[in-house]
């Protein structure tokens, strides 16, 4: 045999058992199996390691080549081996970790959310509204005079609209104020136009059945400023009742009285239930009131030193229970002030 | 009020329901301020209800209290069973026909004791006219068989509801009303005209006397003899029916008529109960007494206007007869009054004396004094219609006349300015002769004089502008929106934080209550609130609904307790809720303030469980350090680098050790501790209750402003921990501010981690573990500078509390 035929020979040999070495482990499935074939190719009895273990043997010239050869083959090997074991290692760890079992519907620790009351959450998202136009909060007394409950706001002694409030008196000239208005003098008193301010509060009146509480809570609006106008009150007060009761619903203003606006006006949305039509909840009228507004009387300006001629301006008031019903389809207007937590825990 | 399509149309010229149907006319109403509150098509109510004549009747065969009649219906002879008796052959009755609708049955032809019955004849209480159901309606012969009963009984009408606003006594009639949708229609307005001037004062033989004009503008008089007492008209019954008011009689039921008709009230007195032939009106003397209509008795005084004989009062003004002068069956001759009194002066009385009236609802509102006279001859004029009376007499009047026409001048500009839309000219001129005000288009201004009716409500240029508005329709102006150049909304920094708190505490599981500010003197004397100087001086209302609305709250701790009180009574146990209100406190007379204190407070209160059990978590009571822990909570989130302390107080509503005042940098802010478990009890909650009380305005105003960053220092710290043996009543803030005291600037923060009580060490004593950590933030620190400071802590802890290092 000569040396080239000897070393196809030994070739061969080479080639055969890597393709027996890839055939094998394409088949292995465990790290054990793996471990196995690791000794039968790389161990000590393995065709490689005795090949090179004998190349001593060999004719010199043929060491260089056959040595390469064997080398070559038995990096690639381990090579192989090695990703081989990564791939396993994996596999394993993965079926390790799965039987870390546990019950993903089981409850959570108990973090429990207290509710704010619907009230507050109804002030708060109106007054994000009117921000959103440019107003100001603006708050004031709840114990307040007569001066500015009534007779700052156009209401003197004996005049007839005294008679819708009832009101609640500490003494002659001290109240528990009617409705927010007041505060529409104590801010101009205080303030020069241009004036944007709604004003959120508790109101009191003497009146205690199932339609009344002797509490309730308004919000008051009040603009001034040169040239505004009752298109300007319209504006404002549809833009915010498509804020709070969605854009599909009409808004209507029709005439009314107060002694402290001139022109006045109550504001009805159409009925959520009936669209309109008219059915129980609005009594047949396809309408539900929801504010009284209008040009703030000329005579205010007096009271605060304003200029009539000069500025002009609007206020509206609504009562914020009232909404809460008409958004949330409340019916008893006792429930707000009876602090059942499941009423209150709903919202 | 009510009124009726078909009383409003007799002031209307050609009205013509099918150009302008009733729904039109409520929406025309509404929206120009007269809201309809509600419409009533009345005669629905009537179908299949006919005149019908009864032709025949014998006994029903087999029921002793039941006649079997025979009526003609106008189209054929129906049988009906009936069990009236007040009937005779030839009667002319009220017949339901199959399908009408009697008291909300339907009638059906059916058989009663084997007898057929096709339809039934009507009482007046089945037919919802009165309350007397004694026998069938009978009626007179001018009621033709087979027509609608309704049609001919004046049923077949539309009722509106109308809200009248309070500035529009003149809409108080269906006279008003008519004149309104004359303006809104451009329908021509007529009502009937009285020549009665000449007749005014012709005799005296009876006087009027007014003590005071201002109470008493203006009363008219007429005295009418020998009325012939019949049966109201059925159609003016049915028609004050329609508006609410029953039927009296003739006399009284025509008062009411014309009230209805022209808003002037009007009262009959019998004049021959009247002590002579002189009406006073004057103040009622104090102590004076009175017998109303309505039976009531009552003590008047010098405020009070009554009209009186030359004996004693015989009404009080404005508001209601005296049951001694009122009209009787006996009643032959009668003086009507059609007076005018003072508005203002009015509703003084009607709210002393707590009666209120269709008159006084009138009068309060300052009506027409013009009006007076109308009334009376409206009276005469239907009386005359029913009774042949006759259009005659005497009319006695008494009248300190009154400038009752106002020029206004209107600024075209004006209505611009407060509009925002130009009307033209011709418009508004229009729009003003509708209303009756006379006007004269000048270059930029029209003169107006107002109508008398309108004299108190008209006044000024901008109750033009409104009534233009109002009838040019609210609908027509567009939506201009407002700019925002210059001007940003924003919540001020104490909204900000006040809405923030609440949140922050609905974070921590607590729901928000809202309560009445209201509570009782029994509460005040059951939480001791009198005996605490903080919450004292509570405001009282002086005329509250009820004694548990007599004083204004000093705390809120009255009402939480009493909302945890009802939440237990629904099985709800586990509470955590809290109150952000104001409380009211009456001002020391030096402060120079008529109104009260009023500050902001967070109420918040807690009981029951705090930890539910879980299948992972053991259960736990609510404690003193919960409801501590949302106090810090909310303070960490605010103050930095202040000192949060509770100082043993003794407040009479809470337990007597577990009591502290809440104070931040010093400055008292609130009080929280147990709620006193005897009031705990007496509220009949079987379970431990803590309650915290925040002052809001000093807790936001006090925060410290402005921020600045520290570096982050990147030098390892070192944590050393520390447990001390010391005597039961050393508090641990004590013990923190000693070793702080000792820390130096290196110590950067000292954490209680346990508290050991039990056989390791001596009775009445405690083991107090803590972790101190140390760091300088520029340079690593050494082990032994730490050990030096330890060392002086742990001395001067010995020294102070006899403290003794834990081995």
């Amino acid at each position: 045999m000569d040396d080239k035929e000897k070393i196809d020979d030994i070739n061969k040999l080479i080639d055969s058992e890597l393709i027996n070495f890839t055939r094998e482990l394409d088949n292995v499935k465990s790290l054990s199996e793996l471990e196995s074939i690791k000794t039968k190719y790389t161990g000590k009895k393995s065709f490689l390691t005795v090949t090179l273990r004998n190349i001593g043997s060999l004719p010199g010239q043929l060491r260089p080549i056959i040595g390469n050869k064997s080398n070559a083959a038995r990096k690639k090997i381990e090579a192989d081996i090695l990703k081989k074991e990564q791939i396993l290692k994996g596999v394993e760890y993965e079926k390790k970790l799965r039987e870390e079992n546990i019950d993903l519907s089981l409850p959570g620790r108990g973090i429990k959310a207290g509710k704010k009351n619907i009230i507050s959450s109804v002030i708060e998202e109106i007054e994000e509204i009117f921000i959103g136009m440019g107003f100001e909060i603006a708050e004031g007394p709840e114990v307040e005079t007569d001066y500015y409950n009534f007779e700052a706001l156009n209401t003197p002694a004996d005049h007839p609209a005294r008679s819708l409030h009832d009101t609640f008196f500490v003494s002659d000239r001290v109240l528990l104020r009617t409705h927010t208005s007041p505060v529409q003098i104590r801010y101009m008193e205080k303030n020069k136009p241009p004036i944007f301010i709604i004003v959120p509060g508790k109101v009191y009146r003497r009146d205690y059945d199932v339609t009344h509480t002797p509490m309730f809570t308004q919000i008051e609006g009040l603009v001034v400023d040169k040239g505004i106008n009752f298109g300007n009150l319209k504006w404002t007060i549809e833009t915010f009742a498509y804020e709070i009761f969605g854009k599909k619903r009409k808004v209507r203003f029709r005439p009314h009285y107060f002694p402290f606006t001139e022109p006045s006006a109550e504001v009805d949305v159409s009925c959520n239930i009936c669209g309109g039509k008219g059915c129980r909840s609005c009594s047949g009228s396809g309408w539900l009131e929801i504010l009284g507004a209008g040009m703030v009387d000329p005579n205010l300006y007096k009271f605060v030193g304003y200029d009539p001629e000069e500025v002009s301006g609007f206020a509206f008031g609504m009562g914020i229970e009232r909404i809460c019903m008409l958004k949330y389809g409340i019916d008893d207007l006792r429930l707000f002030f009876e602090n059942d937590l499941r009423f209150i825990d709903q919202f | 009020m009510k009124v009726t399509l078909n009383w409003i149309k007799e002031f209307l010229d050609n009205y013509n329901q099918n150009t302008i149907s009733p729904g039109d006319i409520a929406n025309m109403l509404t929206m120009s301020g007269t809201e309809v509150k509600k419409i009533e098509n009345t005669g629905s109510k009537y179908e299949n209800i006919i005149i019908g004549k009864i032709v025949d009747f014998t006994k029903h065969p087999s029921a002793d209290k039941l006649s079997l009649c025979k009526v003609d219906t106008g189209t054929r002879i129906a049988s009906i069973v009936c069990g009236a008796k007040n009937f005779k052959k030839g009667d002319i009755v009220v017949t339901a026909l199959p399908g009408a609708v009697v008291n909300g049955m339907t009638i059906k032809e059916n058989k009663i004791r084997g007898q057929i019955s096709e339809g039934m004849m009507c009482s007046e209480m089945e037919l919802g006219l009165s309350s007397d159901s004694e026998g069938i309606m009978i009626l007179d012969n001018s009621f033709r068989v087979g027509e609608s009963f309704s049609k001919l009984a004046g049923l077949d009408d539309v009722v509106f509801e109308l809200e009248v606003t309070p500035n529009r006594p003149d809409c108080l009639g269906v006279i008003g009303i008519a004149r309104e949708i004359s303006a809104l229609t451009g329908i021509e307005f007529k009502i009937p005209e009285y020549d009665l001037d000449k007749r005014l004062n012709i005799d005296s033989n009876f006087i009027i006397e007014i003590e005071d004009y201002n109470l008493c503008p203006r009363y008219t008089a007429k005295i009418f003899e020998n009325i012939t007492n019949i049966q109201t008209p059925l159609w003016m019954r049915n028609r004050l029916l329609m508006c609410d008011i029953r039927s009296i009689s003739l006399i009284v039921d025509l008062t009411n008529y014309i009230m209805l008709e022209t808003g002037q009230p009007l009262h009959a007195f019998d004049k021959d109960l009247l002590h002579s032939n002189k009406i006073v009106v004057r103040r009622a003397k104090e102590g004076e007494k009175i017998k109303l209509i309505d039976d009531s008795m009552r003590i008047l005084d010098n405020d009070i206007l009554v009209i009186a004989d030359e004996k004693k009062a015989v009404a009080i003004a404005g508001i209601m007869g005296g049951k001694d002068t009122e009209i009787n069956p006996d009643t032959k001759n009668i003086l009507l009054e059609a007076a005018n009194f003072n508005g203002p002066s009015i509703m003084r009385t009607s709210k002393k004396i707590g009666l209120r009236s269709e008159a006084s609802n009138r009068f309060e509102k300052k009506i027409d004094p013009l009006l007076t006279l109308y009334a009376v001859g409206r009276f005469e004029d239907v009386l005359n219609k029913i009774t042949g009376y006759g259009i005659k007499g005497c009319i006695y009047d008494n009248y300190k006349k009154t400038e009752r026409k106002r020029n206004i001048v209107l600024r075209t500009d004006r209505v611009v300015q407060i509009l925002g839309k130009d009307i033209d000219k011709n418009t508004i001129s229009r729009i003003f002769t509708g209303l009756k005000i006379e006007n004269r288009i000048r270059d930029k201004e029209i003169d107006t004089i107002v109508p008398s009716w309108r004299y108190e409500d008209l006044e000024r240029e901008i109750d033009l502008i409104e009534e233009i508005a109002r009838i040019y329709g609210y609908d027509k102006f567009d939506s201009i929106p407002t700019t925002v150049t210059g001007r940003r909304g924003k919540y001020t920094g104490y909204q900000k934080v006040v809405r923030e708190i609440r949140q922050s505490l609905c974070d921590t599981g607590l729901s928000e209550v809202i309560n009445y500010s209201f509570y009782s003197n029994d509460t005040i004397k059951k939480f001791k609130l009198d005996l605490e100087k903080e919450y004292s001086d509570n405001v009282e209302i002086i005329n509250p609904i009820n004694e548990n609305f007599r004083y204004l709250r000093t705390t809120l701790l009255p009402s939480l307790l009493k909302n945890v009180r009802e939440n237990i009574n629904h099985n709800i146990k586990d509470i955590g809720i809290f109150e952000i209100s104001k409380i009211f406190k009456k001002r020391s007379d030096e402060d120079n303030d008529i109104l009260p204190l009023e500050i902001n407070k967070i109420g918040i209160i807690l009981t029951g469980k705090r930890v539910q059990k879980s299948w992972n978590e053991e259960e736990r009571d609510t404690d003193f350090y919960d409801l501590k822990g949302i106090l810090e909570f909310i303070y960490d989130k605010y103050y930095s680098n202040s000192i949060l302390k509770i100082e043993e107080s003794d407040y009479k509503f809470f337990h007597p050790r577990i009591n502290g005042s809440i104070r931040i940098n010093g400055k008292k802010m609130g009080i929280i501790g147990k709620i006193h478990p005897l009031l705990v009890m007496e509220a009949e909650i079987n379970q431990d209750v803590y309650y915290m009380e925040l002052n809001l305005d000093d807790f936001v105003n006090n925060i410290r402003k402005g921020k600045k960053y520290k570096p982050i220092t990147s030098f390892p710290a070192i944590d050393i921990d520390l447990a001390i043996v010391v005597d039961e009543e050393i508090k641990n803030d004590d013990i923190v501010n000693e070793i702080k005291k000792c820390g130096s600037s290196l110590l950067k923060n000292v954490r209680l981690f346990d508290i050991y009580r039990g056989p390791q060490i001596e009775k009445n004593k405690k083991s107090m573990a803590y972790s101190l950590n140390f760091r300088e933030d520029s340079r690593t620190l050494k082990d032994i500078e730490v050990e030096i400071i330890v060392k002086r802590i742990l001395e001067n802890l010995g020294k102070k509390f006899n403290a003794k290092i834990r081995e």
